[in-house]
């Protein structure tokens, strides 16, 4: 039932523990980018993208270097070097790596996507989500199997809530919003309402 | 001939009252800041006599305050059914007890102390009992004088029947109605006034929704800050009526369900006054913890509706009732109605096969899915809340796609999901925040369909 534990990681990581409603990670972007489903798409491919990437290699760095006596496969006299006080600039690097990566790509492709997305791209680097997505991994000590159900899942969670909201933010652009409220407020607001929506799966055992 | 006569005195007194208002609240006079409540009740009673000065003129007799009526109306089947059922399930487990007491009063069964003891337990859940008692305390009667001067209050319990029922569930009902509108509007009114808009006819719904999802024990100041947390948040804020995105009724329910957990959920609490060995489990309770066979009624009971649940949502004849009206006038979408059930019924059909394999435990699984289309509130949900066409998808394609999904869900949370046993309310919230997104790319379909169309 191996296959199973992956699939119920992956829904959990979307409905359950969702990234934006469960745990308000990688807001920024999700609050700025948010005006409409086009650009909207475009970003949360971008984070599912970078999150099922960057996990499980920082799974890898994580297993081959940096545990408390992971180096031994190098040399014998390693064996007791604990490199784990390394684990946030290294999954920082591996992040900004594949942002950057990324950035190369989506500006090739697609120019008009890369002009929408604008700062918000390079800073996918600083994503909470992103880093929270490796930084779970290390926490639950997830396998590998587990850590790629696990990224794939929320960023799938995070596509679909910036993909919702900017729907939503598309339909009330018409709407009569007291002043004070108009732009990030609303916005703010719709996101908790989401949140209790998403609460529905709190509490699922699966 | 008389009623006819009657109708035409009366509206033109009507008529007249508001003519006389009129200049009263005009512009510049000193009740003008009750204008927008003036427009509001006289736009309530009669067609507004103006109409459109530019050359569009497509007009239909129904306007949005004739929409939100005939939604009323069609609530009301579940709301006198409500009223009544509140009345039986208060009295249904008494009227036992009172009658085991009246023939051990005859008989002589019973000791002194335990008639006692047991008279006091009926007198603490009945009013006219408990008023007999008092009455005959203060005329100092004791013993077999007491006895029989409470024996009419003892029979009355034991002989409740329909109209005993109906006018204690009004009773208990009718508040939660009245607070319900008189919070709801008050904050309509105001807000309304503060924006010198006319007021906007919404709430009609909602105020009567709110009160029909609530359990009959709900205290009435949760009701007051659900509604005010459901209008201000849910709607005021958006741009009021037609700008929300979450349905507010639902939105009340959710806020008192996360808020105040004990008082909407669990097995106590949809019967006050339990008296001992009287169980008040609603049907999903029960489905929860033993399968079909742990349920107290048959799939008719619940069909008809005669279990503890919220006020309006147990009967589903009623509800038939009111999809019908719904539907005849067109104003509820039957597409999503249909939909939710088939959702509903496929989950069921899925879940039954995985309950019919080896080695699963939760005998709620094996529920047969047309249980689920009478339990709890997935048919009120169905026709009342998920057609709300606000916050429902606006597309024929989206609103099957909706529809479905809902009930999919619904039952999905229902059964695999402990904490929360009412799936329908949170999948409809659920799918409240993804119908513009539904929406939004049926559209894009549509666009890419015709223009690829006249490309040729």
């Amino acid at each position: 039932m191996e296959f199973m534990d992956y699939f119920n990681t992956f829904i959990r990581s979307i409905f359950i523990e969702n990234m934006i409603f469960a745990y308000f990670l990688g807001m920024c972007s999700y609050l700025a980018v948010s005006k409409n489903v086009k650009t909207a798409v475009g970003l949360g491919a971008a984070v599912i993208f970078v999150l099922t990437l960057t996990a499980p290699l920082n799974w890898l760095i994580k297993s081959a270097f940096l545990n408390e006596g992971s180096l031994e496969w190098i040399s014998a006299s390693l064996a007791d070097v604990d490199l784990s006080f390394l684990s946030y600039i290294m999954y920082i690097a591996v992040i900004a790596s594949a942002v950057q990566l990324v950035e190369m790509v989506v500006e090739k492709v697609s120019p008009a996507l890369y002009g929408a997305l604008g700062i918000f791209l390079p800073l996918i680097a600083v994503n909470c989500s992103i880093l929270g997505g490796s930084l779970f991994m290390a926490q639950r000590e997830y396998n590998l199997g587990e850590t790629v159900a696990f990224s794939l899942g929320s960023g799938i969670g995070w596509f679909l809530a910036i993909v919702a909201i900017a729907a939503i933010r598309e339909k009330i652009k018409y709407s009569d919003v007291p002043k004070p409220l108009r732009g990030l407020g609303i916005t703010f607001i719709i996101t908790g309402l989401m949140g209790i929506a998403f609460m529905s799966f709190s509490g699922i055992k699966l | 001939m008389l009623a006819d006569r009657l109708k035409e005195k009366v509206s033109k007194a009507l008529l007249d009252l508001a003519e006389n208002i009129k200049p009263k609240v005009a512009k510049g006079k000193p009740f003008h800041f009750l204008h927008s409540f003036y427009d509001g009740n006289y736009t309530l009673m009669f067609q507004p006599g103006t109409t459109t000065k530019g050359k569009v003129h497509l007009r239909d007799g129904i306007d949005s305050k004739r929409t939100m009526f005939t939604v009323v109306i069609a609530m009301i089947p579940c709301l006198l059914f409500g009223m009544w059922n509140a009345g039986h399930q208060h009295f249904a487990p008494i009227i036992e007890i009172a009658e085991r007491l009246i023939s051990a009063i005859s008989l002589d069964s019973l000791s002194q102390e335990v008639l006692w003891a047991k008279i006091n337990a009926l007198a603490a859940v009945d009013g006219g009992l408990a008023d007999a008692m008092y009455e005959a305390g203060r005329r100092n009667l004791e013993g077999p004088e007491l006895l029989s001067y409470i024996m009419p209050s003892i029979e009355n319990i034991a002989d409740a029947g329909f109209f005993s029922k109906f006018i204690y569930g009004a009773i208990r009902v009718l508040p939660i109605v009245v607070v319900s509108y008189v919070t709801g509007l008050g904050i309509e009114f105001a807000v309304a006034q503060m924006k010198g808009h006319p007021i906007a006819e919404g709430f009609l719904v909602s105020g009567m929704l709110i009160p029909l999802i609530m359990p009959v024990t709900i205290p009435l100041w949760m009701v007051v800050v659900a509604t005010a947390f459901a209008v201000i948040i849910g709607k005021e804020i958006f741009g009021g009526t037609g700008m929300n995105i979450l349905n507010v009724a639902l939105t009340a329910r959710v806020f008192i369900f996360f808020a105040y957990p004990t008082s909407i959920s669990g097995d106590k609490v949809w019967i006050q006054d339990l008296v001992d060995g009287a169980s008040g489990a609603t049907a999903l309770a029960q489905a929860f913890e033993g399968g079909v066979a742990g349920l107290s009624w048959s799939w008719f009971d619940m069909f008809i509706g005669s279990i503890p649940g919220s006020i309006g949502e147990t009967s589903t004849l009623m509800i038939l009732i009111g999809a019908a009206i719904l539907i005849a006038t067109g104003i509820g979408s039957w597409k999503i109605m249909l939909s939710v059930m088939l959702g509903a019924g496929v989950m069921g059909i899925l879940l039954n096969i995985v309950g019919g394999m080896e080695g699963v435990e939760n005998q709620f699984l094996a529920v047969p899915f047309y249980y689920h289309w009478v339990m709890g509130g997935l048919a009120f949900g169905a026709v009342y809340m998920a057609t709300d066409p606000v916050t429902a998808s606006q597309t024929e394609k989206g609103k099957w796609i909706y529809g479905f999904l809902i009930g999919f869900f619904a039952i999905l949370v229902r059964v695999l999901n402990p904490a929360y046993p009412e799936g329908i309310m949170l999948a409809i919230l659920f799918f409240n925040v993804f119908a513009p997104l539904i929406d939004h790319y049926i559209v894009e379909a549509n666009i890419k369909r015709r223009l690829a169309y006249a490309k040729g």
